[in-house]
């Protein structure tokens, strides 16, 4: 953690620095929604990956995560696994027979692949 | 009691108390917008309609955005002037944090009120007309014969409340009615509470009056529980029977989307009481014109699969009351072979708004048998605005908040300035970091929202 005099001018500079990034990603996401590109689903991911570019900074500049104690990062790994967790839920959910129908077909046809 | 490690650190953790704190209630903060984004994705893969993309006005988003970014630099600022002991640059840079958080809600505020004031109604077919309803949208019933009051036997929180609440949807002179004994009265407390022990000792559930004047009502659909021809069912029991006025709905239309719709050609929003066949014409030139753009720009796509080309194509966002100005640009004077004149095109939908938000929108008068839905942008109009208004107000709590406790630092920890301004320098940095965290949460919401 920057505590010394010069370090914080060399933080407030970084700040600065942030900032501008900040800025020009927002407007370079909202120019990338206009571009029609081959599938929308693209879209969504490289509106994702900029999103998460600025999220990044915000954290490690900002929130001073880029050097900061292990106690932190020790909490952090554990809300990373659960919120990871939580967002496969929406990809597992296609493995259930409730929401996909074709699962119960798909483990009938294994199940006659073991028999024989 | 003195609260240990609010300055120093404590020698394990290498941090100050409230900064362990913090993270550890950012790490809860993560899991709860975690849930609510996965349940945004779970909601729009498994969404049974058009997914609105490009629905919401960009740029209050963006200027919120900007607003937010700078705020959580000026807030990390004040951060560094006050460990630099720059007393009168944290105050500056924490009083534009507060406003920024002002100006943030003030656009919320601007953009929750657009919608409460926006309707979508969706006809039997598919087809969504979206607009205003300027006078509102009420049920005229009329010519009442008579009332029947419901009477429960135990006192119970439902029951007539005929004085309080049907009468205030009454129109015109006083009512009076007769009572199945002959006696003419006026509806109040008194008569009513009358009526009930009457009923009651008798053992009835229900008195019948008979409307002695003319007796009319006016009601929101939201206002009574139902109604038919000849019977209006009030929430509380009451009913009247009369004649049906009318129940139709007068939308100033601001969108016609038909994305929804087998064949669009078929809307029942080309009906001839409603657009007709001008308004039609226009917009299949403006379909075909997308489609061909799409075409001419992206001969190897399927346009199938492009959600943004099927919004160009069947999604008219209406800005006159002639049809006229709808046709896509270089094609006014192609289309005017094709389509007559422009009086024509007003003969269905007309424009006799004449004030307010109406002034340049076609009105047409929808009959009830038509609607299948109406809602404004709330809600309750669809799991988009649903998952919308849960975040963004779930977000704007968090902004309130930040913003109350980054402002109580600014005007009631004067005194800390001058005796621990390190102490008050960890607490801006705790304030901060969670004032970091809204930021970061509007960063994924913004484009997820507003733009993708």
């Amino acid at each position: 953690m920057a505590d010394s005099a010069e370090e914080i001018h060399k933080s407030v500079k970084a700040f600065k620095k942030v900032l501008l990034a900040l800025m020009i990603l927002t407007v370079v996401t909202v120019l990338l929604s206009g571009v029609e590109m081959p599938t929308h689903g693209m879209n969504i991911l490289v509106g994702m990956i900029v999103a998460t570019i600025k999220a990044s900074l915000v954290g490690l500049i900002f929130m001073h995560l880029a050097h900061e104690r292990s106690t932190i990062y020790k909490v952090l790994v554990f809300t990373g696994v659960l919120a990871l967790a939580i967002f496969l839920l929406t990809y597992w959910t296609h493995g259930n027979p409730l929401i996909n129908p074709k699962f119960d077909s798909q483990s009938a046809e294994m199940m006659d692949h073991l028999k024989h | 009691m003195e609260i240990p490690y609010t300055v120093s650190a404590r020698p394990d953790t290498g941090l100050f108390n409230a900064k362990v704190g913090i993270w550890l209630f950012l790490a809860s903060e993560v899991m709860l917008f975690g849930g609510l984004f996965s349940s945004y994705i779970f909601l729009r893969v498994g969404a049974d309609y058009p997914w609105p993309i490009h629905e919401l006005e960009v740029w209050p988003g963006f200027v919120n955005t900007m607003v937010l970014i700078l705020s959580s630099l000026t807030v990390v600022m004040a951060w560094a002037s006050l460990k630099l002991r720059k007393f009168g640059a944290y105050k500056l840079y924490m009083t534009i944090t507060v406003l920024c958080a002002a100006t943030f809600m003030g656009l919320k505020a601007y953009e929750y009120n657009k919608k409460f004031h926006h309707y979508s109604v969706k006809l039997t077919d598919g087809t969504i007309l979206t607009g205003h309803l300027d006078k509102g949208y009420y049920i005229e019933f009329g010519e009442v014969t008579s009332l029947s009051l419901a009477f429960p036997k135990e006192k119970s929180p439902i029951g007539a409340d005929v004085e309080n609440y049907v009468l205030n949807f009454a129109e015109g002179t006083v009512p009076k009615f007769k009572t199945p004994g002959g006696q003419e009265i006026e509806l109040n407390q008194q008569t009513v509470s009358e009526l009930w022990h009457e009923a009651n000792a008798k053992d009835q559930f229900s008195v019948e009056l008979t409307a002695v004047a003319p007796l009319k009502f006016k009601v929101a659909p939201g206002d009574i529980f139902g109604y038919t021809t000849n019977t209006l069912s009030f929430r509380d029991g009451t009913v009247a029977k009369g004649k049906l006025l009318d129940d139709r709905m007068t939308l100033t239309v601001d969108g016609i989307d038909t994305r929804a719709v087998a064949d669009e050609e078929k809307s029942l929003a080309w009906n001839k009481e409603y657009f007709g066949e001008n308004w039609k014409k226009v917009f299949l030139a403006r379909r075909d014109h997308a489609q061909e753009e799409f075409n001419k720009k992206y001969p190897k796509r399927n346009p199938e699969k492009s959600a943004t080309l099927q919004k160009h194509r069947e999604f008219w966002h209406i800005e006159s009351a002639d049809p006229q100005a709808g046709l896509p640009e270089g094609k006014e004077h192609a289309a005017e072979a094709k389509v007559p004149g422009a009086e024509e095109g007003h003969a269905a939908a007309g424009h006799e708004a004449g004030h307010g938000e109406g002034h340049d929108h076609p009105v047409v008068v929808l009959n009830k048998k038509d609607i299948k839905f109406f809602s404004n942008f709330t809600p309750k109009l669809n799991t988009f605005y649903a998952i919308y208004f849960t975040l963004t107000g779930l977000h704007g709590l968090h902004v309130i908040a930040g913003a109350l406790v980054l402002l109580y630092f600014l005007l009631f920890n004067g005194k800390m300035l001058k005796t621990n301004p390190e102490h008050l320098a960890n607490r801006v940095e705790v304030g901060g970091l969670f004032w970091h965290f809204v930021d970061l949460v509007w960063i994924f919401l913004f484009p997820l929202l507003y733009l993708l």
